[in-house]
């Protein structure tokens, strides 16, 4: 069956009108980046088939697919087979229609479907190729697997965390996948006013490894200039102090208190009811609260207990200190900030089904956030939400002006499903 | 659309001009601008950037030239110097952004206002004038005007609370992780604004918004906070060094180092127990219980996770890597700074740019700056500047002041 064409929701103008993306690839990093110029107001067609699904389809495991908007939206979504031979003479239309192709298909698998660089090349000289791997695409470890989470250790960020003779430390998240999601959209938009003034194109690559390594800050330099490891400070600082997150009322909250100066300190005894203890004069200069850190920690931590996270972050602000609490999801949710900037916007979602297709799964309500960047003339917009397949009318049709008949005949043989 | 007489196009991004008046939490976004081949000014106060003076230093001997910290987050840009506290300063400072593309600045959000130099100031003399803030908690709300470092923006994103261990506190990612994703946005952000006023018919500039916060929240998505508080009233927590998501999943001591393995497919288990009892010779590992997706083996996890130590600890850390994936497993070092300087896929990625310093004792050292892999462009490479060192070039030869008038500034200590 064709839909019908749907229409996105317009706000204003946007930056990146006129441009137009093809996304080719499964995961987090290389959708985030479809996102984010898609917010930015690129067409952003994403190629993708019900026979082989993004596993991502089914996470959370808990709520299958209802995470999928946060990296789904504002975008048209098409399903193709490239593994036919239509298939595959439809995405190379696509591909002559397009200014930038992005994808994280393995050199052999692009090779084997016969949607090589060479051949993206031959059928659209001046395409931006975005091209993103794992852990290089050329080189030692070309055919080696990763994933996110992992690549903190791989990238060395895991023996920069916590304390000495701990384990690694680890965040619970597909780590440096989000740094090259956030990458790929500026060296795209670079590339293409590159384009525009010197009419060169450029084949870009980028991997996941490369991006976690490249935000390792300035241990990176220490290590090659002094011989020196990582410092492993938990959640003390090289400067401030005290400096370190401290259990406050209930099961499992935190505050975090950075006091990087003299006069921060001094409010944060009067924050605290000036207690005897803090009025010593070993915590009356930043190297006195240094010697004496642990004692210094305790007391503090002896005041939060206390009190609630959320309270104390507001007193402490209020009064010149800062301080956040450790956020939950539940904080997130109802956070009144948050709020008042319309970060989390409620959204539609369709819970994923295998062995279904796609627009006949269950519809149901999900939330997600927006783009973190207000702009001002070119308002980003929370973007429509399309299911798979949604836009085939759209970009078959519209796009490449194949009639109905057309579309369903390869419907029906599943090139285009 | 703009003329750049010189642009060739051996660096991806145009050299645009661009102030950048952040401090070390928002950096990182002049830094990868100018590194891709913006012109990325540095405004600083006389006294210098505050993290001139933060360190490491070679040898740890304190040299405002040499702070480690302040060569990372500006490789590639220039340096004025100019005080924004005074009047003349101000002037200056007004003129420099009548020609700019783009203002990027961390300031509290008043400080520049209260100064008349905010982007309403500015943008009358310079319609197209871009401006970036990147402040803790963005500039509208009821936290804008909430000062935060990176731990406290790690805390409030959440981003902390699945940071460590799950029966002691939430920890601190130590490269200064939230450092980057608000930088990384701005960077995004302002690349679309110049996109939009010169290649897409916009003509003018704008404002960009970006909360550190917001853009941390967004770094840990897959973990779903908000998602899994409203669909099943839980907060999402640390799982640790081994995770119980994917089991096995996490960092094994072996015998020099650990090894980093996660398996999740019926298959890679398979493979995993064959390779565990070619080694081991432990039966234990073949039990038809273990076999299947990755949390069917959920309630056997002590029992795997005993029977991994066995194996790994006959083997190095590279020994399993190599191994691992010729098997067809994720495994993968964990790394020091030392691992990933000698790492022979980054030697071969393009990744690290060697830089050499001419003044003080760093020599020559590796920057990691080729984050895209091209055969047609490439980063820049020079090294973060010297406190002032374009003064002359931007005062004299571009604004085109005199040698007298710049000497007028120093005595008032404005330059």
């Amino acid at each position: 069956m064709t839909s019908s064409v749907t229409q996105l929701p317009q706000v204003g103008p946007s930056a990146l009108s006129g441009i137009r993306v093809v996304e080719f690839g499964p995961y987090v990093a290389l959708p985030l980046t479809g996102r984010i110029l898609g917010s930015l107001g690129a067409e952003v067609i994403k190629v993708e088939t019900n026979k082989v699904l993004d596993e991502m389809s089914f996470i959370p495991a808990w709520s299958r697919g209802a995470g999928q908007p946060e990296y789904q939206r504002g975008k048209r979504r098409i399903t193709l087979d490239v593994r036919t031979e239509a298939g595959r003479d439809l995405m190379l239309e696509m591909v002559r229609i397009s200014d930038v192709i992005m994808t994280n298909f393995r050199r052999n698998v692009l090779d084997r479907w016969g949607i090589d660089f060479p051949e993206i090349r031959k059928q659209r000289p001046d395409a931006i190729i975005m091209w993103q791997t794992g852990l290089g695409g050329h080189g030692p470890y070309y055919t080696y697997k990763s994933f996110g989470i992992l690549v903190q250790h791989l990238s060395g960020v895991s023996l920069m965390t916590g304390l000495p003779d701990e384990p690694p430390g680890v965040v619970n998240t597909s780590y440096s996948d989000y740094h090259t999601g956030v990458f790929q959209p500026a060296g795209i938009i670079a590339a293409l006013m590159r384009r525009n003034l010197t009419g060169k194109t450029a084949t870009l690559e980028s991997s996941i490894f490369k991006s976690g390594v490249a935000t390792g800050g300035p241990a990176l330099l220490d290590y090659q200039v002094n011989g020196r490891g990582p410092q492993r400070r938990g959640n003390r600082d090289a400067w401030a102090v005290p400096h370190n997150v401290y259990a406050c009322a209930g099961e499992d909250r935190y505050i975090a208190i950075a006091v990087s100066d003299d006069e921060q300190w001094v409010q944060l005894r009067k924050a605290m009811g000036d207690p005897e203890w803090a009025a010593a004069a070993e915590y009356e200069t930043r190297l006195g609260r240094r010697r004496n850190e642990d004692t210094l920690d305790a007391g503090i931590a002896d005041w939060t207990r206390q009190h609630e996270s959320l309270d104390l972050m507001e007193k402490l602000q209020a009064a010149g200190v800062p301080a956040g609490m450790v956020s939950q999801g539940q904080d997130l949710n109802e956070n009144a900030h948050l709020k008042s900037r319309q970060f989390y916007q409620d959204t539609q979602y369709w819970e994923a089904q295998r062995d279904v297709k796609a627009t006949e799964w269950t519809e149901g309500e999900s939330v997600s956030w927006s783009i973190p960047a207000k702009m001002s003339a070119t308002p980003i917009p929370f973007g429509k939400y399309s299911n798979i397949g949604e836009d085939n009318a759209y970009v078959f049709g519209q796009l490449l002006g194949m009639p109905n008949s057309e579309i369903e005949r390869l419907e029906a043989e599943g090139v285009i499903y | 659309m703009p003329r750049f007489d010189e642009y060739t196009g051996e660096h991806l991004i145009p050299p645009y001009r661009i102030l950048d008046l952040t401090d070390r939490r928002a950096a990182f976004c002049g830094r990868l601008l100018a590194d891709y081949g913006a012109d990325v000014v540095k405004v600083e106060p006389p006294s210098g950037d505050p993290s001139r003076t933060l360190g490491p230093y070679p040898g740890d001997v304190s040299d405002g030239e040499q702070s480690l910290d302040f060569l990372f987050y500006n490789t590639n840009k220039r340096s004025i110097t100019l005080d924004l506290e005074t009047d003349a300063g101000r002037g200056v400072f007004r003129r420099l952004a009548a020609d700019a593309d783009v203002i990027i600045e961390s300031y509290d959000r008043h400080y520049l206002t209260d100064r008349g130099i905010g982007y309403d100031d500015l943008r009358g003399d310079n319609p197209g004038l871009v401006m970036a803030s990147v402040t803790p908690f963005g500039s509208t709300g009821e936290w804008a005007d909430y000062a935060g470092d990176d731990l406290v923006v790690m805390a409030a994103s959440g981003y902390m609370q699945i940071t460590g261990e799950p029966d002691e506190p939430p920890v601190r990612q130590g490269n200064e992780h939230s450092h980057y994703p608000g930088a990384q946005y701005a960077a995004v952000g302002i690349l679309a604004a110049l996109y939009y006023r010169d290649f897409a018919d916009g003509g003018v500039g704008q404002h960009i918004d970006v909360s550190s916060q917001e853009a941390l929240i967004t770094y840990y998505t897959d973990a779903h906070p908000a998602l899994l508080w409203r669909k099943l009233g839980q907060n999402v927590t640390r799982v640790g060094t081994n995770s119980t998501l994917v089991i096995p999943l996490g960092a094994y001591p072996c015998q020099d180092g650990w090894i980093a393995a996660g398996v999740i497919t019926p298959r890679e288990w398979d493979a995993l127990a064959e390779w565990i009892h070619e080694v081991t010779g432990n039966d234990e590992v073949l039990n038809e219980a273990y076999r299947g997706g990755n949390q069917d083996r959920a309630e056997h996890i002590d029992i795997i996770t005993a029977l991994f130590l066995e194996f790994a600890e006959n083997f190095t850390v590279q020994e399993l890597f190599h191994e691992g994936q010729r098997r067809n497993l994720v495994f993968l070092p964990v790394n020091e700074v030392a691992d990933l300087l000698a790492d022979p896929q980054l030697a071969e990625s393009g990744f690290w740019y060697d830089i050499e310093h001419e003044d003080g004792s760093i020599g020559t050292i590796k920057y990691p700056l080729g984050i895209f892999h091209s055969e047609e462009v490439s980063a820049r490479r020079r090294p973060a500047p010297a406190l002032g060192a374009d003064n002359v070039a931007v005062y004299q030869g571009e604004l085109g002041m005199t040698a007298e008038d710049i000497a007028q500034l120093k005595a008032d200590n404005v330059i």
